[in-house]
């Protein structure tokens, strides 16, 4: 363990000391010393503890248990008498203290403005809680308080004193108040707030003396003004505190002299926060603090690390104004200003651009969007689309949001929020009450949310209402509970990866659980398939029962058989097929699906393989009814014999299901082609739906017609069939290729956009083309009839029992 | 003299100044009871339940129709129209607080206060006079030395916690109010005097300025959590909703954070109720939306310039 | 103890089942990961389901008709779902599967 000793307890030295104890708590044995008899506290907080709008307590970020708990030795309100390089020992008033490493985070030393008076009892500087004891010392009614400086911390001295029942006046050297930040226009304006709370300005103010005897009494301005003072604040503003590291004779320049890595000119001392200047910059904000902590504690443990300067933003801590500045806002040559002002509001909003990029922003009145500007400072985007409407920030593009929460939170008690198990909303809220705080927990409890998943978005809505901030509406949801990425994630990293294998995903992907869970092993297999279709092969045991037994199980355990029924025409030799399966196999019913095709419900799942190959003998092939693929074509009649059509819709469709049976998708998909307008095919509620026309073809997607109904969109008109099904093709492909698992095409539409996918599958003919070829690919896999694989006489005992013991129990 | 301030604010372990809360809304014509939490006074509940009051009616009907808040110090022989019930339950006091959306009110918040057993509190109402806060009236329970308040009668805009909610137009929580209020002196309560105060603007239509303080001394918190949400457009943003601007509680420790924002949305919760429907929530029932763990939850929107400024909220 | 030989372990598909018909019910035998071996009834307390048809994960089967999962293990029920299905002991000895004769001799009349 080495030894090393930090001078000086502020905010960047609190944070050095966090970070260095989580990433190694044994490697240093710590003396902090600190001037001030009191550990770390967020010192920019001292203007509401000055007014008593925040107590001490409530500002303090280390406390005797912390320090404790770590092993901090604490040396609090001893002063540094010297540094000794050459003996490596800290000379403090109550005796030395050797080091290996030594951090120098001494932070600022206020200006004191060289006038007569300025060492009188009663005038004071703004630093530290001592100096907040002594200005509250002096507060009472009647009495005098003159700030002299009306910047950030001026300001906020003086309404903290005025609340504190003093009169106040500020006097400012500058014509207008924060001139560094505002115009005078905005300057007027926070003259003009300070004013409404009875705080005298005096801009254009030069401070000759500080007049008293025994104590200060009155302050004297160059212009003969005085004003009565019985406390008198200097804020004019901070130098580095660099005494001991000039003493111990380091390199000091306004600041010490730091590298990139917070090494000071002698190899075992480093230097944080205020007291530093680094790449000629020295800084007065808590932002670079933090981010030189993180650097320096990297280097303290021999880990490489880098600071590179920093973004700073302030707010003024004053009620009532808002106030916000981030970046740099100097004039200078080739930067540009882009100002909006609203006098009758008190609204002042400045940006200062140089080339493309934001560099300064300051917002007065209206800081609603100050984080936004914030972040485009920070990342250093490129803003030159947005030149015009910037300054509106970046509500500009919509309307006025329409309440999100109003509809459910005016749905009565009974209203069913979760229709697979029904589930209404005053049971959700009585679970809620009852204890259930999380998802999972009222998931749990109610059921609701843990069928098809459709509600899960009301649930979420009837949780934040009842719970209020309590509860955190999810934003990224990861896949499920064996990792904490995002499905989005986990498909971009199986392609960057080169993952091929689910054990591969849940090895490099650091999944909690040894296979996964019956959430996400589907979805990986599909991921998986639809990523590598040559070189993955399908993983039965990772696919839910009906696709596992390529037929829909029932609620009895038996299962239901739908042979393809090519746009829904079929032919008497198949109709008495599928009439002789049902008597030999004693099939409880016969049903005509909404697909335009015919159900057998209640197959026993030994039968299944031998009913497979009576109706493949007849020429049938699994229809796919249970998969998560291409269900159904529908059409109408068409220009075969209907006197409306304007095409042959039927064949079409035909064409459409040979191209794209067998194909495994995120969610099922169903198309339909009317012959006409009239869309007797209820074409344009598909997935895919294609109206005939006289001079081709409408091809519309993302509709639905299940727990939601939408109307489809218009995708492209196509004038031969060949197109129709090109444009299909690849509409698919993209669709496998980004959807999310269990998104059916109109949600991954709505979340992708429709002129996106226009742009990939219609207007970008290569893109098109490309698309159309991958889908071919795949479909030279999987383009073909499951039943004929497992129907085959050597698969078929695999689908009985193992064993039968009740012969032996009978002997 | 500092750390101790926050005991003030929010001592869990004692009993609070507030007893009772009640929204009544207009419904008709006349003020009905819409939530109201009773506390242990479940026979007091029983005669609230089904009184209901016209403009100039009792408490609520007088506030309604003056359209200005109202302190009322004693229950006896006055308008009051609970006084039987009140007295049995303990009850010494009560303040009116109307919600008004420009000219239309909402909703009216009743606060009734219990003194004894060592509380002291005060509750006080301030008119802004052309700039100059000026003591319309004030209730200060125990607390018997009127010298003092003598003295205490008016403060500048900025100055005092009156004042300094004056001039900012929102809510203030002051964890220490000064020496200005060391004076007032309660005899059970030691000499710390009042410490700590809750600072509202309550608008109402016709121009008048008012202010309401609520004050507590050491050792008899006005409730245990505390929350000022922000919810002005200039802050917030165009998508609705209300940030948390300042906030402790007696088990939590400070709800602000400099560095984080916790953000509600409108029906979100309670404070989003408020915020959406522009009324007072209150509940006494103990369930899982009140944060902190405590039964009771009292909630007062501010409204200015036609929409919802601020939201309060206090925890018992 | 006496055990009854049922089959290979290549009759049952990794991270798969298959059903066992006895006196006392349809049991499914899992071949979970490591080619560990779990008997339980094949029938879930909820609605009957068959467990055998259920995704595999971990030592635990998740029910194809309302996804309770259950530990194959201890038979209990995970979660907030409450149920328990009967576990059969089972085991693997060179290459055969042998299953819990014991169990079967003490056949009740249900």
């Amino acid at each position: 363990m080495q030894k090393l000793v930090v001078i000086g307890a502020g905010m960047a030295s609190g944070r050095l000391l966090e970070q260095l104890f989580a990433a190694n708590p044994d490697a240093y044995d710590v003396t902090l010393f600190n001037a001030e008899p009191r550990g770390n506290y967020n010192r920019l907080m001292l203007s509401p503890v000055l007014s008593g709008e925040k107590s001490f307590a409530e500002i303090i970020t280390h406390d005797e248990d912390w320090y404790a708990a770590h092993k901090v030795n604490c040396r609090f309100g001893e002063a540094i008498v010297k540094i000794d390089r050459d003996r490596k020992v800290v000379v403090g008033a109550k005796g030395e203290v050797p080091y290996d490493k030594l951090v120098i985070a001494t932070g600022s030393a206020p200006f004191i403005i060289p006038v007569p008076g300025r060492d009188l009892p009663g005038v004071v500087t703004f630093r530290d809680l001592d100096d907040v004891e002594k200005m509250r010392g002096a507060c009472g009614q009647g009495k005098s308080a003159v700030v002299i400086g009306g910047g950030l911390l001026g300001l906020e001295a003086a309404a903290g004193l005025r609340l504190q029942g003093m009169d106040v006046t500020v006097i400012h050297l500058a014509g207008h108040l924060m001139e560094r930040q505002l115009d005078p226009a905005a300057g007027y304006l926070l003259g003009r707030a300070m004013e409404a709370r009875g705080i005298r300005v005096h801009t254009q103010g030069s401070t000759k003396a500080i007049l008293g005897h025994a104590r200060c009494e009155a302050v004297l301005l160059a212009d003969e003004t005085t004003y009565p003072a019985d406390l008198v604040v200097l804020a004019v503003g901070i130098r580095p505190e660099v005494r001991l590291a000039n003493d111990c004779g380091l390199e000091v320049a306004r600041g010490i002299v730091v590298d990139d890595a917070m090494h000071t000119s002698d190899p075992d001392v480093f230097a944080l926060g205020e007291c530093v200047e680094h790449r000629k910059t020295c800084y007065g904000l808590v932002a670079p603090l933090y981010d030189m902590a993180k650097v320096l504690a990297k280097t303290l443990l021999g880990e490489a690390g880098a600071y590179e300067g920093s973004e700073v933003s302030t707010k003024l801590k004053v009620t009532g104004v808002d106030l916000f500045s981030a970046g740099d806002f100097a004039d200078k040559e080739g930067r540009e200003d882009i100002v909006f002002r609203d006098p009758g509001r008190g609204v002042y909003k400045r940006l200062v651009l140089e080339g493309d990029r934001l560099i300064g922003a300051v917002l007065y009145g209206d800081t609603a969007d100050g984080a936004w500007f914030f972040s485009l400072i920070k990342d250093a985007t490129d803003v030159s689309e947005m030149r015009e409407t910037l300054i509106f920030g970046p509500a500009y593009q919509g309307g006025a949001k329409a309440d999100p929460m109003a509809a459910v939170a005016a749905l009565p008690p009974e209203a069913e929020i979760c229709g697979c198990n029904g589930v209404c909303k005053g049971r959700i809220v009585e679970a809620i009450e009852g204890g259930a705080t999380t998802l999972d927990q009222v998931r749990a409890e109610t059921k609701a949310s843990s069928s098809c998943g459709t509600c899960t978005g009301l649930v979420e809505q009837v949780m934040a209402l009842t719970l209020g901030d309590g509860f955190k509406m999810p934003t990224a949801q990861p896949m499920c509970k064996c990792t904490d990425l995002t499905h989005e994630d986990v498909r971009r990293l199986i392609k960057s990866q080169g993952l091929k294998s689910i054990p591969a995903v849940t090895q490099e992907l650091a999944w909690k659980t040894p296979n996964g869970c019956h959430s996400c092993r589907p979805a990986l297999n599909f991921y998986l398939l639809a990523e590598w279709p040559l070189d993955y092969r399908d993983d039965r045991q990772s696919r839910f029962v009906n696709e596992r037994n390529h037929a829909n199980i029932q609620k009895d355990g038996t299962y239901s058989v739908v042979p393809r029924m090519w746009g829904g025409v079929t032919t008497p030799a198949e109709l008495r097929a599928i009439a002789d399966a049902a008597e030999k196999y004693d099939v409880p019913m016969v049903k005509v699906t909404g697909g335009q095709r015919i159900d057998l419900l209640g197959v026993k799942k030994e039968d299944l393989p031998a009913m497979w190959a009576d109706l493949n003998a007849a020429g049938l092939v699994s229809g796919h009814a249970y998969s998560k693929g291409l269900r159904t074509v529908k059409t109408c009649v068409g220009s075969q014999f209907c006197r409306f059509g304007t095409q042959d819709s039927t064949g079409l469709g035909i064409k459409l299901e040979q191209l794209l049976w067998g194909s495994w998708t995120p969610h099922k998909v169903k198309l339909g082609v009317s012959g006409c307008p009239r869309n007797c095919a209820e074409a344009t509620c598909k997935d895919v739906g294609v109206i005939c026309v006289d001079s081709g073809y409408q091809i519309s997607v993302a509709g639905a017609a299940g727990m939601e109904v939408k109307e489809t969109e218009a995708l492209a008109a196509a004038p031969t069939e060949e197109e129709v099904l090109e444009i299909t093709a690849a509409f698919v492909q993209l669709y496998r290729e980004t959807a999310k698992y269990l998104d059916r095409p109109y949600k991954w539409v709505a979340k992708v956009g429709l002129d996106w996918v226009k742009a990939q599958v219609v207007d970008d003919l290569e893109s098109r083309k490309a698309l159309a070829a991958r889908f071919e690919i795949s479909q030279s896999v999987y383009r073909k009839d499951p039943w004929a694989e497992h129907a085959a006489a050597d698969e078929r005992p695999r689908w009985a029992p193992l064993a039968d013991l009740t012969l032996e129990a009978a002997e | 003299m500092m750390d101790a301030a926050l005991d003030a604010v929010i001592d869990g372990a004692k009993l609070t100044f507030v007893e009772v809360s009640e929204v009544w809304v207009p419904k008709e014509g006349r003020l009905v009871l819409a939530e109201g939490d009773y506390g242990r006074h479940t026979d007091f509940a029983k005669a609230s339940g089904t009184e209901s009051f016209a403009p100039g009616e009792g408490l609520p009907g007088k506030v309604w129709a003056e359209a200005r808040p109202v302190v009322l110090k004693s229950f006896e022989g006055s308008y009051f129209k609970r006084t039987e019930a009140a007295k049995a339950a303990g009850l010494t006091s009560a303040v009116a607080i109307p919600v008004f959306a420009g000219a239309e009110l909402k909703a009216v918040l009743t606060i009734l206060c219990a003194d004894g057993d060592g509380r002291v509190g005060a509750v006080e109402l301030w008119k802004d006079s052309d700039g100059l806060l000026m003591l319309d009236d004030g209730y200060y329970g125990a607390a018997k030395h009127f010298e003092w308040v003598s003295q205490h009668t008016h403060f500048p805009r900025g100055q005092g916690l009156p004042g300094g909610v004056a001039a900012s137009k929102t809510p203030i929580l002051m964890r220490d109010l000064g020496a200005g209020y060391r004076f007032i002196r309660a005899d059970s309560a030691g000499k710390a005097g009042l410490t700590t105060g809750l600072g509202m603007p309550v608008p109402v239509p016709g121009g008048t300025s008012y202010v309401l303080t609520l004050l507590s001394a050491r050792g008899t918190p006005l409730a245990h959590r505390f929350e000022i949400w922000d919810a002005r457009a200039e802050k917030v943003g165009r998508d609705g909703g209300a940030v948390l601007v300042d906030g402790i509680c007696a088990r939590e420790g400070a709800l602000w954070n400099d560095q984080t924002e916790r953000r509600v949305l409108p029906w979100q919760g309670y404070v989003g109720r408020a915020l959406a429907t522009g009324v007072p929530q209150v509940d006494g029932s103990g369930a899982a939306g009140i944060a902190g763990g405590y039964t009771s939850i009292v909630v007062l929107p501010i409204h200015s310039d036609g929409a919802v400024s601020h939201v309060v909220a206090w925890y018992i | 103890m006496s055990w009854i030989d049922i089959g290979t372990l290549d009759d049952i598909p990794p991270l798969g089942a298959r059903v066992l018909k006895t006196p006392l019910g349809c049991v499914a035998v899992f071949r979970a990961e490591g080619d560990r071996l779990f008997a339980i009834s094949d029938r879930c307390p909820h609605k009957g389901g068959p467990l055998s048809e259920g995704i595999v994960h971990g030592d635990k089967v998740t029910c194809p008709l309302h996804n309770w999962v259950f530990s194959l293990e201890t038979g209990e029920a995970q979660g907030a779902d409450v149920g328990r299905v009967e576990t059969f002991a089972v085991k693997a000895e060179g290459g055969r599967i042998l299953f819990d004769g014991a169990r079967l001799a003490q056949r009740d009349a249900a």
